[in-house]
């Protein structure tokens, strides 16, 4: 290719952590479907628009297996979302069956019972944050390490069944996996946390427990096509996912309530109230990874215009479906009032993210009691100091200083 | 306004329960989608056309106004 000089490339740089590339906005008044190159340097659709974002969700025609893996586009050098994934002949089924493994457990009723425990474990965090600022008044404490990341880790450890004692170790892993310039150490996490994933279903082989990754053993049982390889993978895909999605979200939507103080205040007068609405426009406008998710065309495929041929990589960008002015008004304002708020944070379509239940639970809980208990809290640095993870799959913040 | 939901095409994913617990509920078993009224119960009206429009299978279909 001659004009590879002129195509983005992925990811692009932001301002600021509440704020998106404006390279994105630039894209979409082009075109819904631009021609971009990923962070490996390999050619890809990247799709800006709302529409265009959903038809591709919910097209069948796309998926995360490739028909030939070793031409494909490689996104990045990371473990996951680095390239194509599951096998072209029988990705549909694989599919079908892991939702319907998974479906009961991350359920409605589920959730409901999970919620008063999910309360409990934050009334926990917040005690935590509590004593790390009586410990030393002067300083700040730091939300991600008492809230953002040891709740989501300690819920999906319960749902998994996965003990909590071994964090430190699967942190580890779940940071290395998803480095996006990760190469080989990334694909060595990837065994170790497979190796850890398998032993642990041993254990729930022996002695199984009320938890999914019991689950995933008695399908197993019943379904030996599903390998001991496809149940490590899962489960360490899930105890990955688990942890540092739900983590962004806490910490960028105390970020989006703390650098407005009348938001904040507005917020914290009425928390259960207009909670479930406050969380839809934190999920809405919480940038996470510079690439968006992955798909491959399985046949030529026209979308707004574009062809689209068979094998072609195509991202996704919710971060970018999220702010577009065709469907959102004022798309970068923080709008808790917004209705209907339809957002892809979660994806849409066969493939929508099956934690979405899990997440919304936790951060309808979350809030409410961090701002119930701490009104006046602040922010004890400059949004400009907070650094944007550029490197990581799924995005973040490094750290959010509060005091009160 | 009468809701009718596709089973087929759900993939049990429950944003309609957690906006609407009233009118939606989830089988335990599989997940899927279980109507347990198909008018909107108290107070859901909004709540299910906002189902309507977020259920990621376009499983849920409201007649009438
Ligand atoms: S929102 Fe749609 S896909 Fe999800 S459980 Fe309800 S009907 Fe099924």
């Amino acid at each position: 290719m001659t004009t590879t000089e002129q195509t983005p490339r992925l990811p692009f740089s932001r301002g600021n952590a509440l704020e998106i590339a404006p390279d994105y906005e630039a894209l979409r008044r082009e075109a819904p479907v631009s021609r971009v190159l990923t962070p490996a340097g390999d050619p890809a659709w990247l799709i800006t628009s709302y529409e265009a974002a959903k038809e591709v969700f919910r097209d069948r025609r796309f998926g995360r297996s490739h028909p030939a893996p070793e031409q494909a586009s490689r996104i990045s050098y990371a473990a996951v979302q680095d390239g194509p994934s599951g096998d072209f002949e029988s990705e549909e089924r694989e599919h079908k069956r892991m939702r319907r493994m998974l479906a009961p457990a991350f359920s409605a009723p589920r959730m409901r019972a999970l919620g008063d425990r999910i309360a409990e474990l934050t009334d926990r965090c917040l005690d935590d944050l509590q004593a790390a600022r009586d410990a030393d008044p002067g300083a700040p404490v730091d939300l991600t390490d008492f809230l953002a990341f040891p709740l989501p880790v300690l819920v999906i450890c319960e749902l998994l069944g996965v003990p909590y004692e071994d964090r430190e170790k699967f942190r580890g892993l779940s940071e290395r996996i998803a480095r996006m310039d990760g190469g080989e150490d990334a694909q060595a996490a990837m065994t170790e946390f497979k190796a850890y994933m398998t032993q642990l279903a041993e254990a729930k082989r022996a002695d199984p427990q009320p938890d999914v990754i019991s689950d995933m053993v008695a399908v197993q049982a019943d379904d030996p096509t599903f390998t001991d390889d496809d149940l490590a993978r899962m489960g360490a895909g899930l105890l990955f996912a688990g942890h540092e999605t739900t983590s962004t979200r806490i910490a960028m939507g105390t970020l989006f309530l703390l650098t407005d103080t009348a938001r904040r205040d507005r917020f914290a007068a009425d928390p259960e109230g207009q909670v479930a609405q406050t969380v839809e426009e934190i999920l809405r406008l919480t940038a996470t990874s510079g690439t968006g998710l992955l798909r491959y065309a399985h046949e030529d495929v026209e979308i707004a215009g574009t062809r689209i041929a068979r094998g072609d990589a195509v991202l996704i960008s919710s971060d970018a479906a999220n702010r577009d002015a065709a469907v959102f008004a004022d798309p970068d304002e923080f709008d808790p009032d917004r209705t209907p708020n339809v957002h892809l944070a979660f994806g849409t379509g066969a493939h929508v993210c099956i934690g979405a239940n899990l997440a919304r639970t936790e951060l309808r809980t979350v809030f409410p009691k961090l701002f119930e208990r701490f009104p006046g809290l602040r922010l004890a640095v400059g949004l400009d100091e907070i650094a944007v993870r550029t490197n990581r799959v799924a995005g973040g913040v490094d750290r959010v200083p509060v005091e009160w | 306004m009468k809701i009718t939901a596709d089973t087929d095409s759900c993939v049990a994913s429950g944003q309609c329960v957690l906006l609407a617990p009233g009118t939606f509920d989830q089988d335990e078993e599989t997940g899927s989608v279980v109507l347990l009224t198909d008018e909107p119960a108290a107070g859901e009206e909004d709540a299910v056309r906002q189902a309507e429009l977020t259920c990621p299978a376009a499983a849920i279909r409201l007649a009438g106004a």
